[in-house]
């Protein structure tokens, strides 16, 4: 197919129309008579026993429907991970200790919202309090106070470890050895939050055994079976209603305890219950993202190659593994896509400490692994006197090259990003040019790049997506399709796919999503696959639709298969374009002539279809995903060298991201990620005290606002090959591009005023003291050089 | 949602405002734009069981007096005071403050009596207290300092965090207070008591009724900065507000007034710099030297995760700026 008409273009929103004039129904406006106010009770403590809990005060006030604790449930356990060497490890509420503060106690319904919090506050708990800790290296330490056992597989002789990643390909000694420079770094990142605007909440109704769910997701299926399970119900009976969902950002994944008890609240009382977090509870008791502490070691030869890297990663997981065994596993995955390693030895541990369970955050452990890989290797440029261009294209990967794990990168574009990247921003005359000749007045402007890559559609449950399309008697369709649409616009990614395949309006397409009784099953909104997995499964539902009233209008026409073409809901004979038929006319004729079928494409795809399950998170063996996207970012910022103020002036993303069904959204995923990525290094930054979190709240916690968007560009590279044949072999997009611009603005805050900063946030603070600690090293003697060695 | 309940009354008149005050004593709260009122029911740090609307009351227009001040009805909604002709013209200062709070629905809600008098802040403080630091601080009648352990109980290190005041401190303003027993005229300053505790040395039984901005002095500039991390929509790190006067010579400083907020239980009067600035002829140096005495006698207390030494920096650096450029719009006044 070489002229498209729907995809590749800039089609308008399908749910903008209904977002702008508020006509969407989010969770918060589905409105069920009868329906109480369900509130959580929650730990005051990061580490505690819990001696006894006592209901019954709370059971007798007036209004109270119900009250649960961890005996009202049936004690199954769920985890973001469950695998046979990561079982489901987290209950619904707490039983016998908390381990953070926040941790969800007992729970209740009641027939307001002030009766709810009178009885949450009439429940008496009787902690006694145990020995916390907070920072995951001390946690490690032997003798450390114990959230939980270590993993009993994991032989190291620390504490608290709650799962490891580990592998090792070539020989990193030797690779050490014949390396002329060798250098070891150390950085971290800190705790950081999604910042969704819409709060989770849930509705749940327990009506004629089922239970009917309105809840704020990234993901239908994954939420109806751990829901089911935890339930112990099948998952039959638990649907998963649509509703719009208003950011998520990977905190909206896996199973939260207000799920749970919302449905258990209301199989109780019979009557629907809503439970909806406050923005206090999301900042101070829900899932952010994972700091992560980062030990790099590498060996490169005197033009930059890379010979050999060592990498130790820790995480602070929180008082679960939640996923934490993910992101220490995804760090390695990071680390290993853009350049040739040929020695490697990572280790990865996840540490339990007292804090609450983490979740995913866009990007899930690329943004710090490749700040840190990125900042390093700008150092061992400069070191070798080596311009930070260079030394990436000397070892970023080329088109067809394997990656230790089995996966091909197919036709990476990597190269040609940082090229790309590099003319466009002019990089190498800005480079360095405010550190040699510094500019009259405060500011000082520096240029970094930083690139990455991601991976799209990986597998893990559901591992596939499948799609229906049922043709209406008058030629338009309805898509049944189990994706989510968060926000990123699968909606209408969809509904151009399939307006192409079956060469109808966007307007003919009509869909219906994201309900787990009426659409078939979808990997969801959180592995970076959709508009891949989803998009592929739309196409051949599509064309499987089409093909059956291409085979239709053969018969009636007496054109073979192969005259025949598509346009505007007409089959026509490309021979004769007098012999047409209308789809209303195909469509009648097929229910007329083959025993009353309506015309109904199915559709289904998985990524890899030969690989039998997801790689091994403990040794990392095991395909990952046909699908690699590549990028190089570039930024420009600006610091005030008195105040040490800075900010990003200009962004520019070069990406490889296959084909771009839709343009505009795709822009709308680098402005996103370019908006969240300067929050991260400048600005956003969750505090805590001993567990407790010290700024729950949007004044404090503080994401960029619009003023604060630095103008943005961006390019992309080797799309046009897709064009032709292979318009559906899209690659990611959403969530891969936070994490070259951050290492970006590290080396151009360096670049500017030569602070090398190894920890997120760059605050003024930091900037500042390292340009006086710089100051003062500058006025000291230098030492004498030494004779001899 | 605010989980308790509470009885709104909506007076006619000021006068009937205070009068209500005066009956309910302790029990009632005023209500203007409710912008900090609201967040503050809702987290339980006050719980009023009757908010008396200002609602009702429309604010007079800004205008100005024989003598040329400026009147300014307390009840005036911070965006009205940006959009304000004569609020421009007499006091440009005041309008770039109250422009630099929060954001527009901020500022279409919040008036200046409530701005003046919100409540201080302290990370410790502005949350709920369900689960977390669930035991009451001094501030909210507990007995302990969360982020100062050492504190005494007659001492509480949050911070006054209005923009508008340190522009009228530096604008010498007065304000206008109300009560049963009649009105009153006090300066800004002594609107602040300097303890984190009660930072306002306002009666229950007593309201602002408007702000009065004197006519500047001949030669005056002024200048204001707010310190933020992202810009906007933000409480500020440090907000400056100066003025400036040149004496008749257009060279000497006659006189400055310097206002540090957001770093102290109140806004600060940094007199030491004023001095330093007083009858000298304010060239590069001079100003710096101001600046650095300003940062050191203003003694920042750290709050919202920034911490002293680097307050202190950024003080010093942004009033140097502050005061340079309040004195160009000095050289560039009215004589
Ligand atoms: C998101 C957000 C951002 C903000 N950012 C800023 C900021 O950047 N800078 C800033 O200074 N403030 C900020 N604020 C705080 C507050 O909104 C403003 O200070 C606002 O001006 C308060 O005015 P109000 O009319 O809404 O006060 P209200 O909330 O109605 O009242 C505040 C207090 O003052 C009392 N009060 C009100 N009017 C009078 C009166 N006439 N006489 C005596 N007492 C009175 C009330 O009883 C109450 O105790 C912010 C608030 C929010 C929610």
């Amino acid at each position: 197919m070489s002229d498209l008409n729907y995809v590749g273009k800039s089609w308008r929103r399908k749910d903008g129309p209904d977002k702008v004039t508020g006509k969407a129904v989010y969770a918060q406006d589905v409105k069920l008579p009868g329906t109480l106010a369900g509130r959580i009770l929650r730990s005051p403590h990061p580490h505690a026993r819990i001696a006894r809990i006592d209901t019954s005060r709370a059971r007798a006030l007036p209004g109270v429907k119900a009250v649960i604790t961890v005996d009202d449930t049936k004690g199954i356990r769920h985890g973001f991970v469950e695998t046979p060497r990561y079982p489901a490890d987290q209950e619904v509420l707490a039983r016998g200790k908390v381990v953070y503060v926040g941790e969800e106690v007992a729970a209740v319904a009641a027939v307001d919202q002030i009766t709810a919090l009178k009885a949450v506050e009439l429940i008496e708990v009787e902690y006694e309090e145990l020995p916390a800790v907070f920072d995951p290296v001390e946690a490690m330490k032997p003798g450390a106070p114990e959230v939980h056992p270590s993993h009993p597989k994991v032989t190291d002789p620390y504490a608290n470890v709650g799962g490891k990643s580990e592998t090792e390909w070539g020989d990193v000694e030797r690779g050490f050895a014949e390396s002329d420079y060798v250098r070891e770094d150390r950085f971290e990142s800190h705790l950081r939050t999604h910042g969704y605007l819409e709060p989770h909440v849930t509705l749940a109704h327990w009506e004629g055994g089922k239970m009917n769910v309105w809840t704020s997701s990234m993901g239908a299926f994954v939420k109806r079976a751990k829901l089911a399970r935890t339930l112990d119900l099948p998952y039959s009976a638990v649907r998963i209603h649509k509703t719009y969902v208003g950011g998520t950002f990977g905190g909206k994944i896996d199973l939260y305890s207000h799920e749970y008890c919302a449905a258990r609240l209301s199989m109780i009382t019979g009557r629907p219950v809503r439970i909806v977090a406050t923005r206090e509870e999301i900042f101070s008791a829900y899932r952010h993202g994972q700091p992560l502490a980062m030990e790099i070691k590498t060996g490169v030869k005197k033009d930059g190659t890379i010979v050999a890297q060592q990498i130790r990663v820790i995480n602070n997981s929180g008082g679960f593994r939640g996923s934490g065994v993910v992101v220490i596993f995804l760090a390695w995955g990071f680390t290993m896509i853009p350049y040739r390693i040929p020695n490697l030895r990572y280790e990865g541990f996840s540490v339990y400490t007292n804090y609450p369970v983490r979740a995913p955050q866009r990007g899930h452990g690329a943004p710090q692994i490749r700040f840190a890989i990125e900042s390093q290797l700008d150092r061992i440029a400069e070191e070798l006197g080596i311009d930070p261009i260079t030394i990436r294209l000397r070892n970023a990967r080329l088109p067809g090259e394997a990656l230790p794990n089995g996966d091909n990168v197919h036709n990476a574009g990597l190269a040609d990003c940082i090229k790309v990247a590099a003319e466009k921003s002019g990089f190498l005359e800005k480079h360095g040019r405010d550190r040699r000749s510094p500019p009259q007045g405060t500011i000082r402007r520096g240029i970094g790049i930083g690139v990455s890559a991601y991976m799209g559609g990986t597998l893990i449950y559901p591992n596939g997506s499948a799609v229906i399309v049922k043709m209406n008697d008058d030629g338009s369709a309805v898509v049944l399709t189990g994706a989510i649409d968060i926000g990123q616009g699968s909606e209408t990614v969809i509904s151009q796919i399939v307006a192409e395949e079956l060469a109808i309006g966007m307007d003919d397409v009509k869909i219906v999503s994201s309900d787990t009784d009426t659409t078939p099953q979808d990997i969801g909104a959180w592995i970076s696959g959709m508009t891949y997995v989803t998009g592929n499964a739309a196409r051949q539902a599509a064309g499987n639709a089409r093909d059956k009233l291409v085979a239709v209008a053969s018969e009636r026409l007496g054109v073979p298969v192969g005259d025949l073409a598509v346009k505007d809901k007409v089959v026509y004979s490309t021979r004769d374009p007098s012999a047409r038929m209308t789809y209303r006319e195909v469509i009648a004729a097929s229910v007329a002539t083959r025993r009353g079928d309506t015309v109904i494409g199915e559709g289904y795809w998985r990524t890899m279809r030969d690989e039998p399950n997801h790689p091994s998170l403990a040794t990392t063996k095991g395909r990952w995903t046909e699908n690699y996207a590549f990028s190089a970012q570039v930024a420009e910022v600006e610091v005030d060298i008195e105040t040490g103020e800075a900010r990003l002036v200009k962004a520019l993303t070069v990406h490889d991201c296959g084909f771009p069904v839709n343009p505009a959204l795709v822009k709308g995923q680098i402005d996103g990620q370019i908006s969240m990525a300067l929050g991260h290094a400048f600005m956003e930054e969750v505090m805590t005290k001993d567990g407790y979190t010290l700024n729950p709240n949007w004044l404090d916690y503080r994401m960029p606002t619009i003023h604060n968007m630095a103008v943005s560009e961006d390019a992309d590279v080797i799309t046009e090959q897709y064009r032709v044949g292979q318009p559906y072999r899209t690659k990611e997009v959403g969530e891969g591009l936070v994490s070259g611009i951050l290492a970006a603005m590290a080396n151009a805050v360096y670049d500017a005023t030569g602070v090398r900063l190894n920890s997120t946030p760059f605050t003024a603070e930091r900037i500042l003291y390292g340009l006086k600690a710089l100051e003062f090293k500058a006025k000291q003697p230098k030492p004498k050089e030494k004779v001899g060695a | 949602m605010i989980l308790f309940d509470f009885e709104l009354e909506r007076p006619d008149t000021a006068a009937d405002a205070v009068a209500l005050l005066g009956r309910l004593r302790g029990d009632a709260r005023l209500l203007a734009g409710g912008t900090d009122l609201m967040p503050n029911m809702r987290a339980e740090l006050v719980k009023p069981g009757v908010l008396v609307s200002l609602g009702a009351i429309a604010p007079e227009a800004p205008a100005t007096l024989p003598d040329g001040s400026l009147r300014v009805d307390a009840f005036s909604r911070l965006a009205d005071l940006e959009r304000s002709g004569v609020v421009h013209a007499r006091a440009p200062m005041l309008a770039e403050s109250a422009r630099a709070v929060g954001g527009n629905q901020v500022r279409e809600m919040g008036t200046l009596g409530g701005n003046l008098c919100q409540e201080s802040r302290c990370l410790y403080f502005n949350q709920r207290h369900d689960y977390q630091f669930a035991a009451r601080c001094y501030k909210l009648g507990g007995e302990r300092c969360y982020p100062f352990p050492t504190n005494k109980r007659d001492t509480c290190w949050s911070v006054y965090m209005s923009d508008v005041a340190p522009a009228l401190v530096a604008l010498g303003a007065d304000v206008e207070i109300l009560s049963e027993a009649g009105g009153r005229r006090i300066p800004v300053e002594e609107l602040f008591t300097g303890s984190g505790l009660a930072p306002l040395a306002l009666d229950g039984a007593e309201l602002i009724r408007a702000a009065i901005v004197p006519a500047p002095a001949p030669r005056t500039g002024w200048a204001f900065h707010k310190s933020t991390v992202r810009g906007g929509l933000e409480f500020g790190m440090a907000v400056i507000a100066v003025t400036l006067a040149l004496a008749d010579d257009g060279k000497t400083c006659a006189g400055a007034r310097i206002a540090v907020g957001a770093v102290r239980e109140r806004p600060v009067r940094a007199s030491a710099a004023e001095r330093v600035l007083a009858g000298a002829v304010p060239e590069d140096a001079r100003l710096a030297e101001a600046a650095a005495a300003a940062a050191k006698e203003v003694n920042p207390l750290p709050h919202h995760g920034f911490t002293k030494r680097y307050l202190m920096d950024n003080i010093r650096v942004h009033l140097r700026r502050t005061l340079a450029r309040a004195l160009e719009r000095a050289r560039g006044a009215r004589g």
